[in-house]
């Protein structure tokens, strides 16, 4: 199987000589079709900085990002907008829909600017609204709707194209426990029952419980992966907790 | 070092928001400007022979000052808030970081300084220079002559246009410092969206938008009936009611946007943002909207004003005499010409003069009794015979004060009606022809009397039957235009003299000879004669003149004052409210501007982000434009209902011109104003285009 994604030698310098900071330090992995892929680390590891580089938000200093056979640095203009519109579809933690949209209107934004029929997107809407459980807010302003119903709207937005890749940038952060195990359960739903790749920044353990493989990252490299095998979450949440202590200070290089 | 902080911000103040720049500069113009009006030449030439009006207009202008003063300073407030609310996070940081309110304050009040300073210089000299093209352009419009003209530089107008510049602009610096330094650093730092206002039901806003068209049409239909014109009270109620109903019609403007955005297909790129967009500012900013378009209307009204005043002076007659003397000191009459001609002579002037000739005008004096002298019971009746209408009710009132009339005599108006280039009237022993005013001889009246005219109605003058015959006269019988006859009679010679019995006054008419007009205009040519007139000091021997000048002065002062004052004022309006609509939209446009990053990365190209705002704009100022396009078209109608004489009413094309010319003014302006914004819009969403990195 090809993969969707694959990143090879990546790096990001931030700032001059002397005072460079590398952000990244040659990251290669892949992502398969259908995978649910979480990246953590702690602040500064250069998790935020991988997403942006995936998500044309930033350009990175070396090595490719090679999305379905097409090398991102070569996007411009028109191809590069359909890239961020169509073969991703971003969720941000603070879940930026328009304040002065309805939930409708906000899903629907990606599907005006790139010109998807009308009664394509509609029916898609509807799937989504049902599945996210949101139909009833469909005609609510963002600040009408709780912070779990925002969230998920904005997951519908992500959606609404069919993305190759959902990057999603710690989802449960602006969120209370319940909503964000909430958003978890949807996004893994959608994952299982659809076959969407989800690629998930957070450092919120529990979040990363969800996924089917989880890259730790430390000081721009990647330190370790753990796959979910048939253990049950609360096993591999367990795990998870080792590696993050590791990661926290367990290790040999402090102190 | 804090120095170099200040002139840095300055910089990057100026460099960001050139609009607010560019307002200051234009508010330090428009002082100069209408402080310096007694500098310009046109108005020091009138000064010296309309010296009470010129000067009476020149006392109007502390009034024009402090409307100036008013008006700009709401453009100075909006103008600054918004460099200030670009600014927010700043002061948080310089506040977090330690930094002392008042010192702060100081820095924000120097950077002001330095930009003020910097208004003034780029400002000043360009208002001088703008003050001396209009100065010129206006003495060459109206035929001076530039040759004359002398480099003016006005200091007290300097003074004034500083210190109210300044004065207003600390005035608006300390209301603004005020309500920031009162916010908390955690308020200052959050970048604030759109600030949530509650909604009421969209019936609400419905009822409101019907209201304000009901209200609205109500004003209309007072101002062009002439009822707004009655009395004050009348006058108040109309602008009260175009006032609220503007103000309603925008605040209930969303429903007719949130039903545009329904409408369209949601799969048009951007259709559903653009106008979710669209109704965001009109709901936060529906009354500063309705300002705009009511400064509009402001400035329509003014222009339209200007230009039906100037056309009204300008067809105050034509011109055909250049001189009229009349002999004070000569008992007779018949003595006047020849002892003019005689001292013209004597001074070597006579060959100024292509032709001199007597205008005599008397009254009866065949009776003692001046009550009823002149009957004309027939023209009367045939007149109550006609359809009742306004016209003809208001002949009728104003021929029953014929009795005692002007008499004028037919030789002499002949040589009048030569000199116009018109055939010369024929009267028989027992004929007369009726003469009045041009002022007075409205058209349909005059169509009217030259139809029973033509019947050779008969009266009574002085109990002899006379035949009223020919056309209704209404050459000008003197220079002076405001020498007027709203009634007169044209009677042959020999009734002349048997009427007047030897008793009447005598003007001489005098038309300048080709000589004396050549190689200047007419204005500089009667201007040399003036002088050489005053030399040989006529007045000293009774004898006194007035010249075409004069009238010329007048009129011009009337077409001076009303349209520069009128145009000048409409250009600040119009100034005023695009500034206000550009610097809000402006403003609004920074604080969502987290929403064109979100579509950045739903993948929306710079073009569809640049081609939504730029609709947007278009709206935004086309809706206060609309309005008040829609509402000058009854304005304008009105004021010529209620202030302009009826013979400019009826001069359909003549308004067609104006309003031509106020569209196309609008669209100029507007086009320019949008393209500015559009541009600036631009700029500002490139800088959201790389998105920055946030953690």
């Amino acid at each position: 199987m090809e993969p969707i994604l694959d990143i090879e030698n990546l790096t990001k310098t931030y700032g001059n000589v002397p005072n460079q900071t590398k952000a990244l330090d040659g990251i290669t992995f892949q992502v398969m079709p259908g995978e649910f892929l979480g990246i953590m680390g702690s602040s500064g590891s250069g998790k935020s900085t991988l997403l942006n580089c995936i998500a044309t938000v930033i350009s990175p200093t070396g090595g490719r990002i090679v999305m379905e056979g097409k090398k991102l640095q070569s996007l411009r203009g028109r191809s590069l907008a359909a890239y961020r519109g169509q073969t991703v579809g971003y969720l941000f933690q603070n879940f930026e829909l328009l304040d002065n949209l309805t939930g409708r209107e906000n899903i629907l934004l990606p599907t005006s600017l790139h010109g998807v029929a009308e009664k394509e997107s509609l029916l898609r809407l509807n799937q989504l609204a049902e599945y996210l459980e949101i139909t009833e807010v469909l005609d609510r302003f963002p600040t009408q709707m709780s912070g779990g119903q925002r969230q998920r709207v904005a997951a519908a937005r992500a959606m609404i194209l069919h993305p190759k890749l959902i990057l999603a940038d710690e989802p449960t952060g602006a969120l209370d426990s319940k909503n964000g195990k909430n958003i978890m359960e949807k996004l893994s739903g959608l994952n299982r029952d659809e076959q969407a790749t989800i690629l998930m920044v957070t450092h919120d353990s529990n979040a990363a419980s969800f996924c089917k493989r989880i890259l730790f990252i430390q000081d721009g490299v990647i330190f370790h992966e753990l796959r979910r095998g048939d253990e049950s979450q609360q096993d591999f949440y367990g795990r998870i907790l080792k590696v993050m202590a590791q990661l926290g200070g367990g290790s040999s290089h402090v102190f | 070092m804090f120095s170099d902080l200040i002139f840095r911000n300055s910089r990057r103040g100026r460099k960001e928001n050139g609009l607010f720049f560019a307002s200051l500069v234009i508010s330090i113009v428009a002082f100069y400007i209408i402080l310096s009006l007694s500098r310009q030449d046109v108005m020091i030439f009138l000064a010296e022979m309309e010296s009470d009006a010129v000067n009476q207009l020149l006392l109007m202008i502390p009034v024009f000052y402090g409307m100036t003063l008013g008006i700009l300073f709401f453009l100075i407030y909006f103008a600054c808030k918004y460099q200030m609310e670009r600014r927010r996070k700043e002061f948080g940081v310089y506040l977090m970081m330690g930094m002392r309110r008042s010192k702060l304050f100081t820095m924000l009040l120097a950077e002001d300084f330095l930009n003020n300073i910097l208004a003034l210089l780029i400002g000043l000299p360009t208002a001088v220079l703008l003050s001396e093209i209009i100065s010129l352009v206006t003495a060459k419009l109206v035929g001076m002559g530039i040759l004359g003209h002398r480099f003016t530089l006005s200091l007290p107008a300097i003074g004034f246009t500083v210190v109210g510049f300044l004065a207003i602009k600390l005035a608006a610096f300390l209301s603004l410092s005020g309500k920031f330094s009162r916010q908390e650093i955690g308020s200052l730092l959050a970048s604030s969206s759109g600030n949530e206002k509650k909604q009421a039901p969209a019936i609400v806003y419905g009822l409101c938008a019907a209201c304000g068209a009901v209200l609205l049409s109500a004003a209309y239909c007072l101002a062009i009936g002439g009822w707004a014109w009655h009395k004050t009270g009348s006058m108040l109620l109309t602008l009260l009611l175009g006032l609220l109903g503007t103000i309603l019609l925008f605040y209930g403007m969303r429903t007719m946007i949130a039903l545009l955005v329904k409408t369209g297909k949601t799969n048009r790129r951007l259709h559903v943002f653009t106008f979710r967009q669209i109704q965001e500012n009109v709901i936060h900013q529906s009354t500063s909207m309705a300002i705009s378009s009511l400064l509009i209307l402001a400035a329509l009204c003014c222009f339209g004003a200007g230009i039906g005043i100037a056309s009204t002076n300008r067809q105050a007659g034509e011109h055909v005499l250049d001189y009229t003397f009349r002999d004070y000191n000569t008992e007779n009459p018949q003595q006047a010409l020849p002892r003019l001609q005689e001292i013209l002579k004597e001074n070597g002037l006579d060959s100024q003069f292509s032709q001199l000739f007597e205008m005599r005008i008397g009254h009866v004096r065949t009776t003692e009794n001046y009550e009823g002298v002149f009957r004309m019971n027939s023209v009367m009746e045939s007149l109550r015979s006609l359809p009742q209408s306004e016209e003809r009710d208001i002949l009728l009132n104003n021929l029953s004060y014929t009795g005692f009339p002007y008499l004028i005599c037919l030789s002499d108006y002949n040589r009048l009606l030569e000199a116009a280039g018109k055939p010369a009237l024929t009267l028989a022993a027992n004929e007369a022809a009726v003469y009045q005013d041009a002022e007075f001889a409205d058209t349909v009246r005059v169509t009217m009397l030259n139809e029973i005219f033509s019947g050779c109605p008969g009266a009574l003058l002085d109990g002899t039957p006379i035949y009223l015959t020919g056309e209704v006269q209404s050459v000008n019988f003197v220079t002076d235009r405001s020498i007027t006859l709203s009634f007169a009679l044209i009677l042959p010679d020999k009734q002349f003299l048997h009427y007047t019995q030897g008793d009447y006054d005598t003007y001489i008419n005098g038309i300048m000879s080709r000589e004396a007009t050549q190689g200047a205009s007419l204005m500089t040519a009667i201007s040399d004669l003036n002088g050489k007139l005053a030399g040989i000091g006529l007045e000293n021997v009774g004898i006194e003149y007035e010249s075409y000048l004069q009238n010329i002065g007048r009129h011009l002062f009337y077409m001076v004052a009303a349209s520069y004052i009128t145009i000048y004022l409409a250009i600040i309006f119009l100034v005023v409210a695009n500034t206000i609509m550009g610097v809000q939209f402006l403003m609004n446009q920074q604080k969502t501007g987290r929403r064109y990053q979100t579509l950045v990365r739903l993948g929306a190209t710079y073009k569809t982000i640049c081609a939504s705002a730029r609709k947007q704009i278009s709206w935004f100022m086309g809706l206060p434009v609309c309005v008040a396009a829609v509402s000058s078209l009854f304005g304008v109608k009105a004021l010529y209902t209620g202030l302009l004489s009826s013979r400019v009413r009826e001069t359909q094309g003549e308004m067609l011109m104006v309003s031509a010319a106020m569209i196309f003014l609008l669209c100029v302006v507007e086009y320019i104003y949008m393209t500015a914004i559009k541009r600036s819009s631009d700029r500002f969403l490139l800088t959201l285009m790389q998105p920055q990195r946030e953690e």
